[in-house]
């Protein structure tokens, strides 16, 4: 497998991204958001690399095996299903496929920002937290000691 | 090989005790230098002042060593644990990670076998460590309320807690419903500024470390004071081995520097602090004529009865958003209502509750420590929405009883980047331990549907767990049952004394640092006193 073997099936790459997170009316699919990210582990490793592009190859044959001329040309139903088999069929490609797609996906600041959190780096801001009064504890004390003496 | 001025005293480790030992003993005039694997953290280089923090958690900040793999870091095999060793190696150890929940032993923690039958008294007691738990708190700086019926009274915390937000709230009704304990969580972390240091601003994730040091890691707790005081702290510097004198008595360390040179550091008194994992692959990597097995290790001792606390997870999914993304991760609530023995429950001892805050977005889609990603497809969108914001996590941490079969050796194999052998963790969950972890997930469970949550979800045992590293250099009166007397010191090698983690006799069911360092701030009194 040569370095870049991925990059090379970024088409289909994209289709089976959106299809693990497919887009919906607030949200992006992942083959936009990310895509990047895990072309970019990848790049980093050829190890993954390898791993997810002999995936790859695989998700096509399966579509392929199911009737349609390749995973582009199957339904979303059907590309669904093809990926469900693969994901019995080949365990270790879809676990770092499904968790450098969500790494990436749930990393990103447009995805972030309609969770309604601010994307970006956490400081110097941190969050807010309303002021409030100190919780009621009379209760939990009107009960008394609960360690045993030692 | 280069040798190093002679010190009174030798510390191997600057992390959660061998800081606060320093500290001590430098202010009373004596002569100290450290020896340090790791170096400082630049506050800069956390990743909380970047935009893809939260990647870092699993990679070059992960508190796994096997993963993080940085020039620093040992291996640890742990191919024969059910739980996964976590540490960090730098100036502030492993409190550069920790979330800084700081609760602490209770009085009948020290007296295990006379209260329950089980396991060994300590033979120190809470009384006898009271004062050192108070000096620690004014240290590190604790925020938190006094009161807790749990404990015996304690002295103001020193600033006020944690906030308890949406979520801590709504957990802390639940526990109100069923009349069970709760109390706002004892906290290292500021909430106000205090000696110096800057108050929390509640980004979160203080597991990566914390930027702004609110967080009481001891870099920028008892490091600036200790350095202050005279102390001499030398990072990228790897202990091999603790030396010998013909007396008998330690008389130094021979360790690699930065550049991989080796020095010898001479001293009158050792103290050993590199954690409960670090000690004992250091004791045993420790060999001579007169202590083939191990230095220290007449006991066949060192290494053994390793305790982790092992922790069970216990998700609810609430209809609301909880805020959960807001203030400390690991710092909310404690509930201990099920911390004292009682037989009609089927084990000893007891565990803790300890809520933690919700999950970032991507520790949401992975699941976080209950492990069950949200489902890819269709349904992604739905389920992770219904998961997102609206999660409480409560973590069961059972005491774990000292067993001599967990344990610490040395791998035959394996070493680290100066070719120094490296630990092996065998552990094995006790049958006690299973039961314990059981009876508080069904108990966490009745908490969080009383406090409102929808679905309940959980991981019967976390193994990316092992943060707390404890017993297997353990503290007792007989030399053959224990390897350090009640001051610290190895029945063995009387000059040679434990500070760290692997002192513990049993561990509770609460986190450990605030009592490991009581702890050695008491032993550190011990050698000022003697000294006199
Ligand atoms: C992610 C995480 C979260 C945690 N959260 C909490 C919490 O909320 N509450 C709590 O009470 N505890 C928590 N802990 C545990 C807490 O950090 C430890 O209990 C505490 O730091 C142990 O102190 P120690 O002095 O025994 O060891 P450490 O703090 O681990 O220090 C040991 C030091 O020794 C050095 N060392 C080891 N070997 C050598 C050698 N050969 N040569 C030179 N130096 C050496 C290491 O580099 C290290 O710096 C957490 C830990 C982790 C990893
Ligand atoms: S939540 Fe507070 S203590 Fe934790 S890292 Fe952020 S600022 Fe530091």
């Amino acid at each position: 497998m040569t370095p870049g073997a991925l990059a090379e099936r970024r088409d289909l790459l994209i289709l089976v991204l959106d299809s693990l997170v497919p887009a919906s009316a607030e949200f992006p699919g992942a083959g936009v958001v990310a895509l990047d990210h895990v072309l970019a582990v990848a790049a980093a490793s050829a190890d993954l690399e390898s791993l997810l592009s002999r995936g790859l190859q695989v998700v096509e044959e399966a579509a392929r095996a199911n009737g349609v001329s390749g995973f582009a040309q199957a339904s979303p139903d059907d590309r669904e299903s093809v990926l469900r088999q693969v994901e019995r069929s080949h365990a270790d490609f879809f676990e770092a496929l499904v968790r450098h797609t969500y790494d990436g996906y749930y990393g990103h600041a447009v995805v972030v920002t309609r969770l309604g959190l601010d994307p970006g780096p956490l400081h110097p801001r941190g969050h807010r937290i309303e002021a409030a009064d100190l919780p009621d504890l009379s209760r939990v004390t009107a009960r008394g000691p609960i360690y045993r003496q030692a | 090989m280069a040798t190093d001025d002679r010190t009174d005293v030798l510390v191997i480790g600057a992390g959660a005790a061998g800081a606060a030992v320093a500290w001590r003993l430098a202010r009373a005039g004596i002569g100290v230098a450290c020896l340090e694997q790791g170096d400082w953290v630049d506050p800069r280089a956390y990743p909380h002042w970047r935009a893809d923090w939260e990647l870092h958690r699993h990679t070059d900040w992960s508190a796994e060593p096997n993963v993080r793999r940085l020039p620093q870091d040992y291996p640890v095999n742990d191919s024969a644990s059910s739980i996964s060793p976590l540490m960090y190696n730098a100036v502030g150890g492993s409190t550069i990670h920790w979330s800084a929940h700081f609760p602490r032993f209770r009085p009948s923690d020290f007296r295990v076998r006379s209260l329950d039958g089980v396991a060994d008294d300590w033979p120190i007691d809470y009384a006898t460590l009271e004062p050192f738990f108070d000096l620690n708190d004014r240290m590190m700086g604790v925020a938190g309320i006094t009161g807790d019926p749990a404990y015996p009274p304690k002295s103001p915390r020193q600033t006020p807690p944690i906030p308890l937000d949406t979520l801590g709230v709504t957990m802390a009704r639940g526990f109100d419903r069923l009349g069970w304990h709760w109390w706002p969580s004892d906290s290292a972390i500021l909430t106000r500024d205090y000696d110096g240091r800057r108050a929390c601003v509640n980004c979160g994730p203080c597991d990566l470390g914390c930027p702004i040091g609110a967080k009481a890691s001891t870099d920028v707790t008892y490091w600036p004071k200790a350095l202050a005081s005279g102390a001499r702290l030398v990072t990228r510097a790897r202990v091999r081995e603790i030396t010998l004198g013909p007396d008998g008595l330690a008389d130094g360390a021979v360790y690699y520097d930065r550049e991989g040179r080796v020095h010898e550091q001479k001293a009158r008194a050792v103290v050993l602090a590199a954690n409960g994992i670090g000690t004992p692959r250091l004791l045993l990597n420790s060999r001579s004529a007169r202590f083939p097995d191990g230095l220290a290790n007449r006991s066949g001792l060192v290494g053994r009865n390793l305790m982790f606390h092992p922790y069970a997870m216990v998700r609810g999914v609430f209809d609301r958003p909880l805020g959960g993304h807001r203030g400390p991760i690991g710092c909310s609530i404690i509930g201990q209502e099920f911390y004292e023995t009682d037989p009609s429950r089927g084990f000893v001892r007891g565990y803790s509750f300890q809520v933690a805050r919700g999950l970032s977005p991507i520790a949401s889609a992975s699941g976080g420590s209950v492990g069950d990603r949200v489902p890819w497809g269709r349904e992604h969108r739905r389920a992770y929405d219904e998961r997102f914001d609206r999660t409480i996590m409560v973590a069961i941490i059972g005491e774990d009883l000292p067993e001599p079969a967990n344990r610490v050796d040395l791998d035959p194999a394996l070493a680290d980047s100066h070719g120094i052998p490296a630990p092996r963790v065998s552990y094995t969950l006790s049958e006690n331990s299973r039961r314990m972890l059981d009876h508080g997930i069904a108990r966490a469970r009745e908490a969080l549907e009383a406090a409102g949550a929808r679905e309940v979800a959980f991981n019967p045992l976390l193994r990316a767990g092992g943060w707390h590293l404890m017993g297997t250099a353990r503290m007792g009166r007989n030399p053959a049952t224990s390897v350090i007397d009640a001051e610290g010191r190895c029945h063995d090698v009387p000059n040679l004394y434990i500070v760290d983690g692997s002192t513990m006799v049993t561990c509770g069911g609460v986190n450990p640092t605030s009592t490991i360092q009581a702890v050695a701030l008491y032993i550190a009194d011990g050698i000022i006193r003697r000294r006199a």
